[in-house]
């Protein structure tokens, strides 16, 4: 029967054959992984201990943690969370990745995310996994499932196929990409489905840029996306890879729920209103033009790679952050942070006025540097729901590493063509 | 911060009225308010159901009543709370066109019935009585009856179980084998 990549990469999980969209059954994921986070990570591994009584884990290689969420204010509260994560992962000999960066970056460098892999996270970001050819899934508090019996009950997605062609015009990326499939398709688009990306446009982007598309999939109703791994997936996973692994390409004739053809070179700059990704809230940038800005924030585990900051320095070269506005940039991770600063990128920014800050997911929920009522910011964060950095009455707009880089000079949402232009 | 309570599965048949009736792509956050989201206190969390809705939602729902919802409703970052709350007032199932993925897991994790059945949202009104036959996702509303989506076996089992943490522990006690 011919499948997609994501029936493929289910049914090796599963140990049978073949799986069709529709089918429930139990799947034995590659890596289950998770961050601390309070009421999450602390109360599951006490539920594994107390409730279940285990003791020991048979595969605890499996297991997979990272700190990456409160490591900026120091506090004592934030060590005690942390502390409880590490004795927990020593107790069960469980890996613990500790302030390498966003979890979701650090798990692609350390060789986890690897073409025909099965990984699930309680966060949906894992989505991200699929640059790589792997299917990321994020379960919610299903994740206490395969913690605790090593498999995880799932409903078989079908799948939508994007045909990609053409390349990004400069100035233009993939989170404009996804915002144009959340606008054209709505926030439903893809529900309870898997988005797969093929086709030269596909193969004509950055390792980075598919990450950044692949980690915002939530956004269009999908439980995850996948790339059709091609020879640049597949060098970087043979790079990184610890464990042998089998990529999966879709067999001609899979049954898709619909395919879609989009031009990449025909997509213009995309910027989300504040309140949420939705499709009524997506419009050019352009349109809003004028809007004005006091913050600017680069980062996330969408947006904060080596291309982002590459995106940015070129927008900020020569320029200078304008008066009123305060640009934060994040790098994803360490060895993306170490990259920039070796490239010379991050004295670009700096020279032109943008804060450097450590790689967390910390500015991106609202922990540091919280926006204050009132602020307008424009960010490459993940998600623009009120009170998201902060203040609820604060409102916070999306784009692209270029389009706030851009923002962030004019003092006004601005499109990096208009900057440079200039 | 209090634990949510424990709740009884639904009984075959969810009978009540509906409570009331959202619309497409309805983030759940708003039902306290986002500035709530992080209590888990239902006594708290009481006082700001709904409250920008209707200030009396708290005091005129009864025990089986539903909530109604259009497409994709739950869409965003589905924090638990909001549910948390609308369920210590009583609300036994939520009934929609679609549900978000994300809202969909982590409510059928604890255990609440949530529904797919196209239609309802403009088949039925606040205040109507209604009768939900949860497993066969029919609902019986005045003379008009619905056909849904019956949940899958395995969330009809959590369900049942009064939620995946309880069905998970049947299984283990049943099953000294694996993981550890």
């Amino acid at each position: 029967m011919p499948s997609t990549i994501t029936e493929k990469i289910l049914a090796r999980a599963a140990g049978v054959a073949s799986v069709k969209a529709g089918e429930n059954l139990p799947v034995r994921p590659d890596h289950m992984i998770a961050y601390d986070f309070p009421g999450y990570t602390d109360v599951m591994f006490r539920q594994m201990h107390d409730d279940f009584g285990i003791r020991e884990l048979a595969e605890p290689e499996r297991y997979l943690v990272f700190i990456d969420h409160m490591l900026t204010k120091g506090t004592d509260k934030e060590q005690e969370v942390h502390q409880v994560t590490r004795d927990w992962c020593e107790f069960y000999g469980i890996p613990l990745h500790e302030a390498q960066g966003i979890g979701h970056q650090v798990m692609a460098e350390l060789g986890y995310a690897l073409p025909g892999n099965f990984l699930i996270h309680f966060d949906g970001h894992i989505s991200g996994a699929g640059a790589f050819g792997a299917l990321g899934w994020g379960v919610r508090r299903d994740l206490l499932e395969a913690w605790v019996s090593g498999r995880i009950h799932l409903d078989v997605p079908r799948t939508t196929r994007f045909e990609l062609t053409g390349e990004f015009a400069p100035g233009v990326d993939s989170r404009d990409l996804v915002h144009h499939i959340i606008g054209e398709f709505g926030a439903d688009g893809c529900a309870h489905q898997v988005m797969e990306f093929a086709g030269p446009g596909a193969r004509s982007m950055s390792i980075d840029r598919r990450q950044g598309l692949c980690g915002m999939a939530m956004f269009t109703g999908a439980v995850s996306a996948v790339f059709e791994p091609d020879e640049a997936a597949l060098s970087y996973a043979r790079r990184v890879a610890a464990a042998d692994f089998t990529p999966q390409l879709p067999d001609p004739g899979a049954e898709y729920a619909a395919v879609h053809t989009i031009d990449l070179s025909a997509l213009r700059p995309q910027v989300v209103l504040p309140g949420s990704a939705r499709s009524a809230n997506t419009r050019g940038a352009a349109e809003l033009s004028g809007t004005p800005v006091t913050k600017a924030f680069i980062g996330s585990c969408a947006s904060g790679r080596i291309e982002d900051i590459r995106a940015a320095a070129l927008v900020l070269d020569g320029r200078q952050v304008g008066p009123g506005v305060e640009l934060n940039v994040v790098p994803t991770s360490d060895a993306v942070h170490r990259q920039a600063e070796a490239e010379g990128l991050l004295d670009v920014l700096r020279a032109a006025g943008a804060q450097i800050a450590r790689s967390s997911c910390d500015f991106c929920f609202g922990y540091q540097k919280p926006l204050q009522a009132d602020e307008n910011c424009i960010s490459t964060g993940v998600l623009n729901i009120s009170g998201r950095m902060g203040s609820t009455e604060a409102n916070i707009y999306m784009g692209s590493a270029y389009t706030v880089a851009a923002s962030a000079v004019a003092g006004t949402i601005t499109s990096a063509e208009e900057v440079t232009r200039a | 911060m209090s634990a949510a309570r424990d709740y009884p599965p639904p009984p075959d048949v969810i009978r009540g009225r509906v409570a009331w009736v959202f619309g497409d792509d309805f983030d759940i956050d708003l039902v306290i308010g986002v500035e709530n989201i992080k209590s888990y206190d239902a006594d708290f969390l009481r006082g700001k159901v709904m409250r920008a809705y209707d200030p009396d939602f708290a005091d005129r729902v009864r025990p089986g009543d539903v909530i109604v919802g259009g497409r994709n409703f739950g869409y965003g970052h589905p924090h638990y709370p909001p549910m948390v709350a609308l369920r210590d007032l009583g609300i036994a199932a939520v009934l929609a066109e679609s549900f978000s993925p994300g809202f969909w897991r982590g409510e059928t994790y604890n255990g609440m019935p949530l529904l797919t059945v196209p239609g309802i949202s403009t088949a039925v009104g606040t205040g109507d009585d209604v009768a939900v036959e949860w497993r066969r996702a029919v609902v019986r509303s005045g003379g008009t009856e619905l056909h849904g989506e019956p949940p899958s076996d395995r969330a009809r089992r959590v369900i049942e179980a009064g939620g995946s943490l309880k069905l998970l522990l049947a299984e283990h006690a049943a099953d000294s084998g694996p993981p550890r």
